[in-house]
Parts: structure tokens; C-alpha cells; sequence
């Protein structure tokens, strides 16, 4: 029995996702509290999602997480679509330990594939706000304007595909563009 | 009967923005996915011959399937045929199909169909499927909004069918077609600047709502202003009056009142 509980323990600990403290996301399509109020319940029924400040003026919320959380960009996007709106502007608090990133080029943080435009080479070390580039995190406009900085297809398919799976990685891997 | 209004005092909720949740027709926005709302709508609408208020009750359940699609299942009470009995009901479902929004505004075009059947007697040559008429309609609508303006124009094609238990159309077959359509305008007027959603919100509307009947060509145009407050952003209170600026197009009562009572259930099923 000790056996299996280790094994199961070392497994779990392998599952540690890349570590996200909070992320700020803004909304758009709403003016009042009303609107708002329906983007924030739902952000609020997602489970490992510990708590939402919501500042109604900017249209803007800070979502907490559960440490260790899988945190699914996508699925916050999800729930304010749900709420009959979009995402204007997603940046998350990520923690780094010594993450060498290159411009377009990913790193895979522990399942968290990160494809970075717009950057200089260099470490990344402790607390950093990237922000999302993928299509439905930014308006129309600027998904087309960042589209300068790639050449690459997954910026348009949000996956994996022949030109990122040279790396190891899956086609159809789900990879998110970010920014710093 | 002011007894009977004033105790209707529960409110709502929505996910369109407030200032586009108008009283006498509906934005192009849809509300939240997996949201029931709850609404009672009471008019008392002044009898143009006798100078007698009838008294509508209109309960209204909303559903929110998904982002684009919701539906309204609808019924009718009214003591318009002297006793207060059920009339009707009827079923409404919109499917948004255009969606661009930027930060603090947007522009929404959806598609709109309603079937309604109702057994009451039939007064009036211009057709209400909300309340008097058996019958279909189907429409699109267009909302923009801007900071704390909101804009929306939509306009539907209306069938009339006969009234259930041999109620039948009672004017001439040659008009049971028309095109019905309104301008609506609303401004949120508070709070002046959000900090909770603590803050009661206030909004003032104008609609213009018209038919033309396609028979013989006559039409009505009422003007209907309404005061909307929005408390604990979740629940509504709207009370309007609608007036006819043009009666061409008959109706048995053109002027009266609206108290609209709101209620949702946000994240209400999986």
C-alpha cells in the first residue's frame, strides 16, 4: 500500500503545473455593473478559482487561483463568452525559475506551452505578467497586428503543428502566444 | 389594481448591458449561457371606447441555452373579456449571429422568431401576438453600444392566424400580414462612476414601436418611455407608458402602463 501511495505521491508531483498567481483579464462588449456581474459569476464557478475583484469601471477582473491549479486560459475565455461578451486583454502572474526564452520560439513549463513574440532573449527568474496574443485575448485588430511578429501557423491555430513539433511536442499540443 | 402592482415587488438580472434592457422590445444581445430568468410583466392599458383599464398579466420564463441562442416561453392573463382568465401563450427564441465588441462598447445583430396562440376575443384590425393574436412573426435586430448610450433598431414580419376555440381572425383575410418594427434609445443616468455592485443603476429609455399592416396600408406609432433601475446588479424594476402618436391602424387600446418585475438566476443549470 505504501508503495502504490508513493507511487500515486510521485506522480502527482510530476502533475505540478507551471505556477500562476493570478491573472488580470479584461472584458469587453459591457459598460455597466449588470454585465459585469454575469462575467463575474461565471468566472467564479470555475473550481479551483479562490477569488475575482472586479473593478466594473475598466470592465476589468483579478482572478485568484488555487495553488497548484492547472490554470486553462481557454476556459476563462469560455466563461466570458458564456456571459454574452469578450476578452479584450488577458495577463497572468507567472513564476519563473531560470526559464531561458527566446524570441518565437516555446518553452513548455511543466504542460503550460508558452510561445513568446516580441521579446528579447533572455532569463526569465521569479515573478513575471505575460500577456496572451492568441486569437480571442486581444481585439481583432491587434491579433492581426501581432501577426508581424511570426511566421509561424501556430499563432493562427492556437496547436502545435509542423512548425513547432520539431521539439518534442505533440501536433495539436494546445500553445499559448504571450508577450512581456 | 395599484395594490396588486406595487406588490409585485421583486427585481432582475441580465447579462446585456442595462442600458440596452428595453422594456417594450428586446436588444440583439442575448443573456448569460445557463441563465433562467424570471419575469413578471403587468400593463393596464386604457380602453379607447369605455375609458376601462385592462389589466395583463404576461409571466415570462428565459433561458439561456447558450451564448448566441435563448428562449422565452411566455403566458397571458388578462380580465380585458370582463373575468381575469388565461388567454395564451407563447414561445420567443433569438439567436444572435453578429458580435463585435471593443472595451465599453459593442454592436449585435441577432434574428428573432416568436409563435403565440391565445383564445381570447379579437378587438382589433393591428396584430399583437403578445396578448390578443394567434400567429408568428419572425425578425432581426441591431444594438450598438457606446460607454452609457445604447441604440437599437429591429423590425419583424407578423403573421396572424385565428384565435383558438373558434375565435376566428375577425377582420378580412387580406390583413393578416404586417410589419412591425421600433427605434429604441436608453441612457444609463447612475451611477456616475462605478465602485460596487452595490450601486443601484438607473436608466431612462425611448422607444418608437410601429406595425403597418401590409392589407390596407395603415399603421400605428406609439412613443414609450420607461425608468429602469437595476439593484444589487441582478435585479430590475421598469415602469413605462406607452402612448399612440399615430392610430390609423385600429387598436381597442392604445395608451397605458407597463411595470416590468425581473428576476435571473445566473449559472442556473450545467
Amino acid at each position: 500500500m505504501k508503495k502504490i501511495i508513493a507511487a500515486i505521491a510521485l506522480f502527482i508531483s510530476f502533475q505540478s503545473f507551471a505556477q500562476i498567481r493570478t491573472v488580470n483579464l479584461q472584458a469587453s462588449g459591457l459598460t455597466c455593473s449588470m454585465c459585469s456581474n454575469s462575467i463575474n459569476k461565471a468566472l467564479n464557478t470555475i473550481d479551483y478559482v479562490t477569488n475575482v475583484k472586479a473593478n466594473i469601471k475598466n470592465s476589468s477582473f483579478e482572478i485568484s487561483f488555487k495553488p497548484g491549479a492547472k490554470i486553462d486560459f481557454d476556459l476563462l475565455k469560455k466563461k466570458v463568452e458564456d456571459a454574452g461578451f469578450h476578452v479584450a486583454k488577458l495577463t497572468a502572474v507567472v513564476n519563473f525559475d531560470n526559464e531561458k526564452i527566446e524570441n518565437d520560439r516555446h518553452i513548455n513549463l511543466n504542460g503550460l506551452v508558452l510561445h513568446f513574440l516580441n521579446v528579447t532573449d533572455q532569463q526569465l527568474n521569479g515573478e513575471k505578467t505575460i500577456q496572451v496574443l492568441d486569437k480571442g485575448f486581444v481585439s481583432s485588430k491587434d491579433f492581426k497586428k501581432n501577426a508581424q511578429y511570426t511566421k509561424m501557423e501556430c499563432y493562427k491555430t492556437g496547436v502545435t503543428g509542423s512548425c513547432c513539433t520539431s521539439s518534442g511536442l505533440v501536433a495539436g499540443t494546445r500553445i499559448f502566444h504571450v508577450t512581456i | 389594481m395599484k395594490n396588486i402592482l406595487l406588490s409585485f415587488l421583486i427585481f432582475s438580472g441580465y447579462s446585456v448591458c442595462a442600458q440596452e434592457l428595453f422594456t417594450w422590445s428586446e436588444p440583439a444581445s442575448n443573456m448569460a449561457a445557463k441563465g433562467i430568468g424570471i419575469r413578471l410583466n403587468n400593463t393596464l392599458m386604457k380602453e379607447n371606447n369605455s375609458g376601462k383599464y385592462n389589466y395583463h398579466l404576461l409571466p415570462e420564463v428565459m433561458l439561456g441555452l447558450s451564448a448566441n441562442l435563448m428562449i422565452h416561453v411566455e403566458g397571458f392573463l388578462s380580465n380585458a373579456d370582463d373575468k381575469f382568465t388565461a388567454e395564451g401563450a407563447a414561445i420567443y427564441a433569438k439567436y444572435r449571429i453578429f458580435s463585435e465588441d471593443e472595451v465599453h462598447n459593442h454592436f449585435r445583430i441577432a434574428l428573432y422568431t416568436r409563435a403565440a396562440i391565445n383564445n381570447s376575443d379579437l378587438h382589433q384590425p393591428a396584430i399583437e401576438l403578445s396578448g390578443h393574436n394567434s400567429g408568428y412573426e419572425a425578425g432581426m435586430v441591431l444594438t450598438k453600444l457606446v460607454n452609457k448610450i445604447a441604440y437599437s433598431a429591429g423590425g419583424s414580419l407578423v403573421h396572424a392566424t385565428n384565435n383558438s376555440r373558434d375565435k376566428k381572425y375577425f377582420v378580412n383575410d387580406g390583413l393578416r400580414n404586417a410589419f412591425a418594427w421600433n427605434v429604441s434609445f436608453g441612457k444609463l443616468m447612475l451611477p456616475k462612476e462605478y465602485t460596487s455592485y452595490g450601486q443601484t443603476n438607473v436608466n431612462l429609455m425611448m422607444e418608437v414601436l410601429g406595425q403597418t399592416n401590409f392589407g390596407n396600408g395603415r399603421s400605428y406609432v406609439d412613443i414609450a418611455p420607461t425608468i429602469q433601475f437595476i439593484i444589487l446588479s441582478k435585479m430590475r424594476l421598469d415602469a413605462g407608458y406607452r402612448f399612440a402618436m399615430v392610430k390609423d391602424l385600429g387598436r381597442s387600446a392604445t395608451n397605458g402602463f407597463l411595470l416590468r418585475l425581473e428576476y435571473n438566476i445566473f449559472n442556473a443549470f450545467k
